[in-house]
């Protein structure tokens, strides 16, 4: 039986200029450190790509950018804001600050407002001032700072998890006591690890691999629940910001 | 928007050690526009069997009568109270019955099942809305807020939690999970159903 | 003049293709506008870019990594629909001295990307003693780029690509499609292939890439080749194989594949009936 619905309406196929390719990725900002995270499978639809691709990127001594959505946008949108960082350096002598950078990001997207770059990017990082500090994107460039974010496939199972364990949300300190403004690195960690373990068991496009940035403020060292993971330290070029990568396994069902 | 969406609500069912919990939000809307904030979705059945109802309200408010129903008759024909995992297969049954046309709700169940020896096992379960049943060891979300609730109860949740922990429990997850979800919310109630009692609960959640 | 090769020999009212199989462009329905009165776009009323597909597909593309270096096969035909139009096809192309493009999708749009590779490399050529030379991992950026840019151009070279290769002691495979989208990973598969090869490559190569020999990959990739003449209707059972090295590339001539089909015979509706 020929398929009569061609004639009934005719159609083209138009060329969609797009694709999902699953993935998360969440940042958390500490009093002197940000962690920011991302799994490493890429896949679209059921079929997984490849178990290994980077989602964060290192730009600066002290700034991280996580992308998600369309993997081909991320890559050309994390080449362009690297040229862009290059650029400055030879002009100003300097890295550009964070806040500037997440200024220079809402510009990036919204300069591509009519043809977006389907993206959802977190910028992490060490602020001016050595707080540690978290920016979230939406595509086309809206953004704000918080103190953590996440975004991509299980976005919608993480982030009310963060704030219960971040923000303590619905949470009541006993009589006397209150939550902290911010929690040491080794709780952030735990979090975020069990975080991603979570989303790996009841999401098929999260897990593989786990990939977590740690941008620590100037001056500030590693606890030793840490160092005892085994961080890999990323050059720096100067004495100022420090940025350690941790990986870990995630299942891969 | 789907229709399982228009009225919105949440429910989650969590076993513990001897015991099992099941909550839900209070909240009714049409659409994005609130009407009700006592809205109750969860029943007795028997006193140790509760059911949670989400998706379309007229049908929530159906099925509850008609499963009041099909128990009473199983209670005069059978003389003696039904057990959950029965329970169970009389929901699936009445919503495959109507496969083609089916109640726009997703049920869950809680209570504890009579065991040989005369104790008790907890038993939890779900379905679809045209029956497909789901038997887990941990729990069970329904609603419009049923990927948050995932995400938090798959954090939160751990084995063997008794009453009290397992009420902090079910009450973080449900709560945060409706803090994200526009369509629920409004206050929450929980019960804890253990082999002597069952505690009531009403949540004072978010107003916006 | 009707430019369109599936239109052809057909009469111009058979607004439907009885034949039809993806990727077959569709016909226009001239007839069908003008009777409701609608604005009918025609073939050339559009810019060409948004109503472009694939004509002429070859299939398949596999490739692994192994002791040695890369291996990558690809069958010999090109189709034209479900028709097998051209048996004699290499879509397997040599850049440089050390890289292997591997194509599946659109012909013509790799016969062009042919011919864009062979001018970078015979423009590298020209300076060769800056003592650089285009590994894998350049081809495959470069290719990225041209991928990427022309879908952001909505109007996009329709193929999924496979590069492979070695330099400096390093082995290279990496994806690139008709969205830019680039993966990278011990074993790949374009098509088809993604979702019948890549279970068993997986199977066979991941934990072994540093001990697999030539012969075991050939193996792997010709079993592999096998399964997919069973399965996917648009391939055939001819293939090349290259193997890149720190030797270089070789491309090998066209091979068979021997297939057995005694088994057909017992399935009832495969071979010959006899009730």
């Amino acid at each position: 039986m020929p398929d009569m619905s061609a004639i009934a309406n005719p159609q083209q196929r138009q060329f969609n200029p797009y694709a999902e390719n699953g993935g998360t990725i969440l940042a958390v900002a500490g009093a002197d450190f940000t962690v920011i995270a991302g799994d490493t499978r890429q896949s679209e639809g059921y079929s997984i790509q490849t178990r290994y691709a980077s989602k964060v990127f290192r730009l600066t001594d002290r700034a991280v950018l996580a992308v998600n959505g369309f993997a081909a946008d991320g890559n050309m949108f994390v080449k362009k804001v690297k040229q862009r960082l290059e650029w400055y350096r030879h002009n100003h002598a300097k890295d550009m600050p964070l806040r500037s950078i997440a200024r220079l990001i809402q510009t990036m997207l919204y300069a591509q407002r009519f043809f977006p770059y389907y993206v959802y990017n977190i910028l992490g990082g060490i602020e001016e001032d050595g707080t540690g500090a978290v920016y979230s994107f939406d595509p086309v460039g809206s953004y704000e700072r918080e103190a953590c974010r996440a975004a991509g496939a299980a976005q919608s199972l993480l982030q009310p998890f963060l704030d219960n364990q971040i923000y303590f949300k619905n949470q009541t300190a006993a009589r006397g006591y209150s939550h902290p403004a911010h929690l040491p690195l080794p709780d952030v960690l735990s979090i975020v690890i069990d975080s991603f373990t979570s989303a790996t068991e009841r999401h098929i496009e999260v897990g593989d691999g786990l990939e977590m940035y740690i941008v620590m403020a100037k001056g500030q060292t590693l606890p030793d629940a840490v160092t005892n993971l085994l961080p890999e330290e990323l050059p720096s070029t100067g004495d100022g910001e420090r940025v350690f990568v941790l990986k870990r396994d995630l299942k891969k069902d | 928007m789907s229709i399982m969406d228009h009225n919105g609500g949440s429910v989650v069912a969590m076993a513990g050690k001897d015991c099992v919990a099941i909550a839900s939000d209070l909240r009714l809307g049409a659409g994005a526009m609130t009407v009700a904030m006592n809205f109750e979705k969860i029943f007795p059945v028997t006193d140790r069997i509760y059911l949670g109802l989400t998706g379309l309200a007229t049908d929530i408010t159906t099925l509850r009568d008609r499963f009041r129903y099909l128990v009473n008759m199983f209670t005069i024909k059978e003389s003696r109270s039904i057990e959950p995992s029965t329970f169970a297969h009389l929901v699936s049954s009445t919503l495959y019955s109507r496969r083609f046309g089916p109640y726009f709700t997703e049920p869950v169940l809680a209570g504890l099942e009579r065991t040989p020896s005369g104790g008790f096992k907890p038993y939890i379960a779900g379905a679809d809305l045209i029956g497909c049943l789901n038997f887990a060891e941990d729990f069970i979300v329904a609603g419009t807020a049923s990927d948050k609730l995932f995400g938090v109860a798959e954090g939160l949740w751990e084995p063997d939690l008794g009453p009290e922990d397992l009420f902090e429990t079910i009450s973080q997850t449900l709560l945060n999970s409706v803090d994200r979800d526009a369509y629920s919310g409004w206050g929450a109630i929980v019960y804890i159903i253990t082999p002597e009692k069952v505690i009531t609960r009403t949540l004072k959640g978010r107003m916006d | 003049m009707d430019h369109f090769p599936t239109n052809w020999g057909r009469p111009k009212y058979d607004s439907f293709d009885t034949h039809a199989t993806y990727p077959i462009h569709n016909r226009g329905h001239a007839q069908s506008a003008a009777s409701n009165g609608a604005v009918q776009h025609t073939h050339f009323s559009h810019s060409k870019s948004a109503l472009r597909q694939p004509i002429v597909t070859g299939t398949s593309v596999l490739a692994i990594k192994y002791k040695d270096g890369i291996m990558m096969a690809a069958d010999n035909l090109a189709s034209y629909g479900s028709l097998a139009r051209f048996k004699g096809v290499q879509r397997l192309h040599p850049v440089g001295d050390y890289t292997v493009v591997g194509a599946s999708g659109d012909m013509s749009d790799f016969q062009y990307l042919q011919h864009i590779l062979d001018g970078l490399v015979i423009s590298e050529e020209a300076n060769l003693q800056d003592g650089h030379t285009l590994g894998p991992a350049e081809i495959h950026e470069y290719l990225s780029q041209v991928m990427y840019q022309r879908r952001t151009k909505m109007d996009p070279l329709w193929n999924s690509l496979l590069v492979g290769g070695v330099k400096d002691g390093k082995r290279f495979l990496a994806f690139v499609d008709l969205l830019g989208v680039t993966y990278s990973a011990s074993t790949l598969a374009t098509g088809y292939g993604a979702y019948i090869a890549q279970p068993l490559l997986r199977k066979a190569v991941e934990g072994r890439e540093d001990t697999l020999t030539e012969h075991e990959a050939r193996t792997i990739l010709e079993d592999a080749l096998r399964v997919l003449f069973y399965r996917d209707a648009r391939s055939i059972n001819q293939y090349q194989i290259a193997t890149i090295t720190a030797n270089g590339a070789d491309i090998s001539g066209s091979l068979k594949l021997e297939t057995a089909w005694g088994f057909a015979e017992g399935i009832r509706g495969y071979g010959a009936q006899t009730q």
